[in-house]
């Protein structure tokens, strides 16, 4: 972690990073979650919010590649790194395989687990080019979906990963 | 057994005025797996939440909650909070003496002078910041007395036991519900009593009975969204951005509670995160964002936290249950009898009042002589109120569980002892037939599906073996029935616009909330099907008070039931005035045409055709002139019984030295009249078995016996099915035609919910003759039921060894 700049005299950081491929230079309260920095700072609020602690999966988002629950991360430890959210897939116009999956299979209902979800498989489908069904299961036993819709889920995740 | 094949009966729309008639064409849109229209929104992050709405100048608000679970406040002091720089106004019963807020009509003290359970709300703060909110919650100053507490229900029922002061208020209602107070701590000071025949001759007559006490636990509905609104005053007019189930209640509640002409009061809810019947109503939260918006001229967001979430949203009531059924040797029932006690909290937002809970022991089975009460018990625990399938999975669990039980001691198989008492009437005394019943459908194609018959066998064998091997692991294969709504409720309320303009494209308007069942995106099915359009060509206004007339909330598996019939006949009527246009261009009387994707053409010869483009372009778009047509239902008659059914198979592994269980498939099939979008429909097996695994395995709130705190209001201790524990489900959507209701469709979002718990206990049944009497069936109570299985065997042994 790249140490970041306290604003002198008051509780808040300068914080310098890479989010869904621009460069972002904000100041934030030092105490801020890497979700409220997303969130409350930069609108970009299709990262969600379900238990503030860790337990839901719904904050899920990319940290140099890797999934983390943005509740739970301090937006001082993203300084200098790269975070990459649900509104960084779309590929221009179009949707990313995996958005597009979910539509098409139904993998969605109230859809605000989908966002977490989508970040946590888009981490699996980059480093493991035809993930089994197992290994889609062990990737998102941190993601709850209240709704219901992991059969359709899991079937969206190996159809996306096809179609890599 | 089936009631006669309906084929091509006359649609019987349950609508004010002209019902639409038969289609006359076969379907071009409906029955076909279209995605949901707002499926990217969702996808991508664009889908606005309440939680994500902004509003400049926004304040935020908290709640303080008691700790105590019954206590009487003999003081309460904001003044240092109020003091606190940012504190912008603070409610209680200080400055809001009397105030109630509403449930469905229902009102219920906003904030009482005797708290009734931990958490109830004491007073709501709004500060400029979340900080500032929380630090003056801190600075309020409360005495309380403390009171004795019940939290049982067999406690609460006896003499001298505490009074729980209800929340409901009664005496003020104007509900439809004939509320009434409790007495003592008692619902209506008395059981819900439903019967018929002689139950005392009935059991005379059998030869075989079965029986047993069950219990089952609260469920907290933990949709991942923790409610949450922004509450906008202007003055003149309340907005509220809202994660609700239904816009047009909260509307009609906070107009009744805050005073407001109902026609200056805004709800918008286009996603929401969801509810499972938790967010039906005007929820309280809501009422308290408004007030402290109206006193500070300012938008004020209210925002639950998880823990919050758990402690103040109307959950699952918990029930104990004693349930016996008599039956003769060859199998057919002869007396059932059932008694339900339900725990309510402090108030049950709809009472215990009706038949939810006793409905499976008195209507599922044909049997004359029935004899069963419900009684529904305050204490001194939050809040209850509707979750997904309501009372029924309580009913279903220990019927469906001694029905197996039955079967064994008969040895029947338990598909052909439910076939054996098959009943085609809803009201078996008054003989009043079902619109529309296919159990027994639903019941061949679990069998078949599942390969029911075989795997008993097959089970039973490797069983036999595991047992002379000393394998530890055991199969096990159990079915559960079930009777559900989905079929409309009242008052039967539901009003859907629609229009075409100019350019022959369709809006529906339509005040309902989706909330993840894909209600928007079949109002546009269903207005394409009978538009004749292409889907493209029709876009739907929903989630939004303004624009649109009243609709039922979407809760109750009532939506499809309720709003698409009067989405149909709104439909309907546009298309007579566009074929009145139509007529007049292709020179044929309007009688002759039909439409299908956009064409308008002659029935006799479709050759003869023009176009909705072509058509309104020439009639509508000179003048800017647009077709309107509305739609509204009405209530379902007395004189037919409605109800949807269906069937479940579970299939498990145990392994009998742990007490571990793997659910490894289930096999459900629902009779819902039409899928209208089978995918959608699918997709409800998918979740309401999940939740119903839930209840039937992992979900169990844990309540301290002295301080009635709850003690796992977290997401990591109160144990939702996650991916690793979904097992195989392979769902079957059974239709069969009703002419009631739009295309035959009924509800199907709660249904398959309910057998689960029983298919599962009674597969654990057939693998290891363990018998478990309470959901959920954690290991320790698996274990317990192996042990008392392993005992009987001992004893039967022992006794055997004395005879010998």
């Amino acid at each position: 972690m790249m140490k970041p700049e306290a604003v002198s005299g008051s509780r808040e950081v300068t914080i310098d990073a890479k989010i869904n491929g621009s460069s972002v230079h904000v100041i934030v309260p030092s105490k801020f979650t890497l979700a409220e920095l997303l969130r409350e700072k930069l609108d970009l609020t299709g990262t969600k919010l379900g238990c503030n602690r860790a337990e839901c999966g719904v904050c899920t988002v990319l940290l140099d590649g890797t999934p983390v629950f943005s509740c739970t991360v301090l937006a001082a430890e993203v300084n200098g790194r790269k975070v990459e959210t649900v509104e960084g897939m779309l590929q221009g116009e179009r949707l990313h395989p995996l958005q597009q999956a979910f539509v098409k299979e139904d993998a969605l209902q109230c859809g605000f687990c989908t966002p977490g979800l989508l970040m946590t498989l888009e981490a699996l489908t980059n480093k493991v080019e035809r993930p089994t069904l197992q290994q889609v299961k062990d990737a998102i036993a941190g993601n709850y979906c209240r709704c219901g819709a992991y059969p359709n889920i899991f079937k969206a995740a190996l159809e996306a990963a096809q179609a890599r | 057994m089936t009631q006669e094949k309906m084929v091509d009966r006359e649609p019987r729309l349950l609508v004010e005025g002209e019902a639409p008639p038969k289609l006359e064409r076969e379907f071009t849109i409906i029955g076909k797996d279209i995605n949901r229209l707002e499926g990217p929104d969702k996808a991508t992050g664009a889908a606005k939440y309440s939680g994500d709405i902004k509003l400049p100048g926004m304040l935020y608000a908290k709640i303080l909650r008691s700790p105590h679970a019954h206590a009487r406040i003999t003081r309460l002091d904001t003044s240092r909070a109020e003091k606190l720089p940012g504190v912008r106004a603070i409610i209680s019963k200080n400055n809001c003496p009397g105030w109630n807020t509403f449930w469905y009509t229902i009102p219920q003290t906003a904030f009482a002078e005797e708290i009734g359970c931990y958490g109830q709300e004491v007073a709501v703060v709004a500060a400029d910041t979340i900080e500032i909110a929380q630090q003056a919650l801190e600075l309020i100053e409360v005495d309380y007395e403390v009171l004795p507490a019940v939290f049982d229900t067999e406690e609460a029922m006896k003499p001298g036991a505490p009074i729980v002061p209800s929340i409901d208020q009664v005496e003020e209602t104007v509900s439809r519900a004939p509320h009434a107070r409790p007495v003592g701590n008692v619902f209506e000071g008395k059981p819900f009593v439903m019967k018929r025949g002689d139950i005392e001759a009935g059991f005379m007559e059998a030869d075989v009975t079965v029986e047993g006490k069950f219990t089952t636990n609260f469920q907290f509905h933990a949709a991942l969204q923790t409610r949450s609104c922004v509450a906008s005053w202007d003055g003149q007019k309340l907005t509220v951005y809202d994660s609700s189930q239904g816009i047009w209640q909260v509307k009609d509640d906070l107009s009744r509670s805050l005073k407001i002409p109902i026609e200056n009061v805004r709800i918008i809810d286009k996603f929401m995160g969801g509810g499972f019947g938790s967010k039906a109503g005007a929820q309280r939260f809501l009422h308290y964002a408004s007030r402290l918006s109206m006193l500070t001229a300012r938008p004020v967001r209210l925002e639950l936290t998880r823990p919050e979430e758990f402690l103040a949203h109307p959950h699952r009531q918990s029930s104990k249950s004693w349930i016996k059924i008599g039956a003769t040797r060859d199998g057919k029932f002869v007396a059932i009898q059932a008694r339900i006690v339900l725990n309510l909290g402090i108030g049950s937002t709809y009472g215990a009042q009706g038949d939810k809970a006793i409905e499976h022991s008195f209507e599922l089975y044909d049997c004359p002589n029935a004899y069963v009460e419900q009684v529904g018990v305050h204490t001194n625990t939050p809040l209850t109120g509707y979750m997904r399938s309501v009372m029924r999975v309580i009913g279903n669990f220990p019927l469906e569980s001694l029905i197996e039980e039955l079967a064994a001691k008969l040895s029947m198989d338990p598909a052909e002892l439910r076939l054996k008492n098959y009943t085609i009437y809803g009201e078996q005394a008054e003989k009043i037939k079902y619109s529309a019943k296919n159990l027994d459908r639903c019941i061949a194609k679990v069998v078949e599906a599942s390969d029911w018959k075989k795997k008993r066998e097959e089970y039973a064998r490797f069983n036999a073996q595991a047992e002379a091997s000393s394998n530890s692991i055991r199969k096990g294969i159990g079915m559960s029935s079930y009777i559900y709504e989905g079929v409309g409720l009242p008052p039967f309320r539901a009003k859907a616009r629609v229009t075409v303009d100019g350019e022959g494209r369709a809006t529906v308007y339509c005040g309902m909330v989706d909330i993840g069942g894909g209600q928007a995106t079949m109002a546009t099915m269903l207005v394409a099907e009978e538009l004749g359009l292409e889907l493209d060509d029709v876009k739907v206004h929903w989630g939004d008070t303004d624009q649109t007339e009243y609709s039922p909330g979407t809760h109750a598996s009532r939506m499809t039931a309720e709003m698409a019939p009067a989405i149909l006949q709104a439909a309907y009527n546009a298309r007579k005035q566009v074929f009145e246009l139509a007529s007049k261009k292709l020179g044929v009387a309007a009688s002759e045409l039909q439409s299908a994707l956009g064409k308008i053409y002659l029935k006799s010869r479709p050759e003869i055709f023009t176009t909705f483009k072509q058509v309104c372009r020439e009639f509508l778009l000179p003048e800017g002139k647009v077709v309107e047509g509305k739609g509204s239902r009405v209530a379902n008659p007395k004189d037919v019984a409605f109800k949807t059914f269906g069937t479940q198979v579970a299939e498990i592994e145990i392994d009998t030295d742990t007490g571990a269980v793997r659910v490894v498939r289930i096999t459900s099939a629902h009779e819902l009249g039409r899928a209208l979008n089978p995918k959608f429909c699918i997709s409800q097996h998918y979740g309401a078995i999940t939740m119903g695994l839930g209840f039937a395995m992992y979900e169990n709130p844990s309540i301290d016996s002295k301080t009635g705190i709850i003690l796992n209001p977290d997401l990591h201790q109160y144990r939702m099915v996650s991916p690793s524990e979904v097992p195989e489900i392979v769902p079957f959507n059974i239709e069969a035609e009703d002419p009631y209701f739009a295309y035959s469709a009924k509800g199907v979002g709660e249904a398959p919910l309910v057998p689960v718990a029983a298919a599962v206990r009674n597969a654990i049944f057939f693998a290891t003759g363990a018998k478990i009497y309470s959901a959920p069936m954690t290991p320790d109570r698996i274990i317990e039921a192996l042990e008392h299985v392993e005992e009987s065997r001992k004893m039967e042994l022992s006794v055997k060894q004395v005879v010998v």
